[in-house]
């Protein structure tokens, strides 16, 4: 029996995990997700793997392999690092185990990964540099509307009339709101023209990867946003890949710090193996 | 001294771009000259029994902004030629005596021929090599290429060259040699004590340091290194091969070490390493350094393979020797010799079930996030999906 810890440093939040795995099966120990808000995410994330140690009761030295992802290749004390896109997509099939795909929005970017049933990323794409896509570009419009983060998926789901906005631009996007409320646009009509535009890039990311029917896990910090989710529902229509259900899970910000700590009980092993044979 | 001392002081070698170790080197003693060389390889003994300062000229790196450079070679040309003019026709190089350009490609064969023409008042010579290795054809032709360097170079300093000096030199150049193997295989041993990029720094030192200074200077390296307390990471061991010319930016290095790999081999100053083991002290010291070229040097896309089944084998050996699982293949844009080699390379590690990924970088490429990611990607597939 081992026990692992994953943090997930992204550009909103540190996520961390600890699981407890024995080769047959796994439990989730502890969680802590919080969100940066000009902090030092090292210093986040020094702090999320006190406190998860803390709430399972271990010391580090009962902690056999702690993994980073996201921004975390400079975390001092990890042993070692996975990338995203890895961590997102064993995150995922530990959540959803039907998942075939992972959309991960985060505060900055987006991407989608076609994976298996191992967790094997098969292949994937992600937003450009532009942020329009992103959480971080949400929240500022949500912001400038005077909408709380959290009201923007109910309100979302309540628009008739969604008025689209650019998805290249973030800059653009922005003059798009901006002229829409002074057109007298109503709130909800603008954050769904918003979900819609974002779930658009989503959708043509999906297309790309290749994947053709399944189910698409939302993860990252904007997978629990009811309208962004329901937009993506409405844009797979539009692109034509109606063999896709997306759907969300209430863990889903952690897929990320989740696979990380599921890679790093896997390397473990795999270290404990190679050392054997070495030895032998 | 502190590895971050010894390395701080290769890091300020490294980013001078007026040499002025070269200069302070030349102004302790009146008299005193320095021969600039551009990779790949140069028999620097022969520099050296002259009692001349052998430096090397790598490129301008990402610091310096190519502005004349660019109306000498077309654009889309690898970077390394326009900055070495950039570095020339701006003065930088004034200090140099003479320049050597060995055989590697056209471009660098061309910015021979332009250094004649530019630098009309300084020894300039393209330094042929030969692609034969029967110690009666390639070897004759070179060591008499040999001769006329040394009589040459004798010349430029003022002073004859005995075999007696070239044999000091050699005995020099092979504890050099020696002092760097000891480098390589501790960093292959425990490549979190010894990070790339510090040895990156530690190397080029070299291009610009006398050869008993940067001896010590690796020696005192590795024993600092060997005295920090540094964690060891779950990283994956690679082999970047590819950059035996222009040089990659030093945050290109520590992007892909930071990506979660551990560079255990790699080939960025063949010069430091061309010739493998000790070149004998007895005997004619011309055919010695002749022999150790033909017989017991690297291999590189430069240098002709005269059995084509030959082709990747000292890169296979090389994986194995240094227990690596994959390669990164890091090769400048437009660089003919190592893009046009990495097909035939891939294939051969493809037969033998060893991963690879590819890309290509210019001396001043500023954007690490591609090549972090695609150097991340490789290291996840390694550790996660590899074969045990």
């Amino acid at each position: 029996m081992i026990h692992t810890i994953g943090i997930d440093i992204g550009s909103g939040a540190v996520k961390t995990t600890l699981f407890r795995s024995d080769g047959s099966s796994i439990e989730w120990l502890a969680k802590r997700c919080e969100r940066i808000r000009r902090r030092d995410p090292m210093e986040l994330a020094r702090q999320g793997f006190d406190e998860v140690l803390e709430e399972a009761r271990l010391a580090p030295a009962d902690i056999a392999y702690t993994a980073t992802t996201g921004e975390g290749e400079n975390v001092k004390f990890a042993t070692g690092h996975f990338y995203s896109m890895t961590t997102h997509a064993r995150g995922g099939v530990y959540l959803v185990p039907e998942a075939r795909a992972v959309c991960d929005i985060g505060a900055l970017n987006g991407r989608a990964i076609y994976i298996d049933e191992r967790g094997k990323v098969l292949s994937y794409k992600m937003t450009s540099q532009c942020a329009s896509g992103s959480g971080q570009f949400l929240e500022n419009i949500a912001r400038y509307l005077g909408v709380a983060v959290e009201e923007i998926g109910a309100l979302s789901k309540t628009s008739k009339n969604p008025e689209k906005v650019s998805s290249i631009c973030a800059v653009l996007a922005e003059t798009d709101v901006i002229n829409m409320v002074s057109r007298g646009i109503a709130t909800q009509d603008i954050l769904k023209g918003i979900h819609l535009s974002m779930a658009s890039r989503l959708a043509k990311l999906l297309k790309v990867t290749g994947i053709t029917k399944g189910m698409v896990l939302l993860t990252g910090g904007l997978a629990l946003d009811a309208g962004l989710l329901a937009a993506l529902q409405e844009e797979l229509v539009t692109e034509k890949i109606t063999g896709l259900t997306a759907r969300n899970h209430p863990d889903s910000i952690y897929a990320g710090a989740i696979g990380a700590a599921l890679w790093g009980a896997f390397r473990h092993g795999r270290l404990a193996e190679l050392q054997s044979r070495v030895a032998a | 001294m502190a590895v971050a001392d010894i390395v701080a002081r290769c890091g300020n070698l490294f980013e001078d771009l007026s040499f002025s170790a070269v200069r302070d080197w030349k102004a302790a003693a009146p008299g005193r000259k320095a021969v600039g060389y551009m990779p790949i390889y140069v028999p620097r003994e022969l520099i050296h029994a002259a009692g001349m300062l052998p430096v090397g000229i790598f490129g301008g790196g990402d610091q310096l902004e190519v502005i004349q450079g660019d109306a000498y070679y077309q654009s889309y040309i690898c970077r390394i030629p326009r900055s070495t003019i950039e570095l020339g026709l701006t003065g930088r190089l004034d200090l140099l005596d003479g320049m050597l350009f060995p055989s590697i490609c056209d471009v660098i064969r061309n910015l021979s021929g332009m250094w004649q023409i530019l630098f009309k008042d300084k020894y300039v010579r393209y330094f042929d090599v030969p692609q034969n290795y029967q110690d009666s054809v390639g070897g004759a032709f070179y060591v008499n290429e040999l001769r006329v360097l040394r009589d040459e170079l004798a010349k430029l300093a003022g002073r004859a060259v005995s075999d007696d000096d070239l044999r000091k030199s050699i005995a020099v150049y092979n504890d050099n040699r020696r002092a760097i193997d000891e480098l390589y295989d501790y960093r292959a041993k425990k490549p979190w004590q010894a990070p790339t990029a510090e040895v990156y720094l530690v190397l080029r030192a070299g291009l610009v340091l006398p050869v008993e200074e940067h001896s010590k200077l690796v020696r005192e390296y590795l024993a600092a290194a060997d005295a920090e307390p540094r964690a060891r990471r779950d990283n994956a061991r690679v082999v970047l091969t590819g950059a035996f010319c222009e040089q990659p930016p030093l945050n290109l290095i520590k992007s892909i070490e930071m990506a979660g790999c551990y560079i255990v081999d790699d080939d960025f100053m063949l010069c430091f390493r061309w010739l493998l083991g000790d070149v004998p002290l007895e005997g004619d010291p011309l055919e010695n350094l002749s022999k150790a070229f033909l017989h017991h040097s690297a291999s590189t896309a430069s240098k002709y393979d005269v059995h084509k089944e030959d082709k990747g084998k000292p890169l296979v050996q090389s994986v194995k020797h240094y227990g690596a699982e994959g390669v990164i293949f890091a090769a400048p844009s437009f660089c003919d010799p190592a893009l046009l080699e990495r097909p035939m390379l891939q294939g051969v590690l493809k037969k033998h079930g060893i991963p690879y990924t590819a890309f290509k970088y210019a001396e001043n490429t500023g954007q690490m996030a591609p090549i972090r990611e695609q150097a991340g990607t490789f290291a996840d597939s390694i550790k996660l999906w590899s074969a045990v």
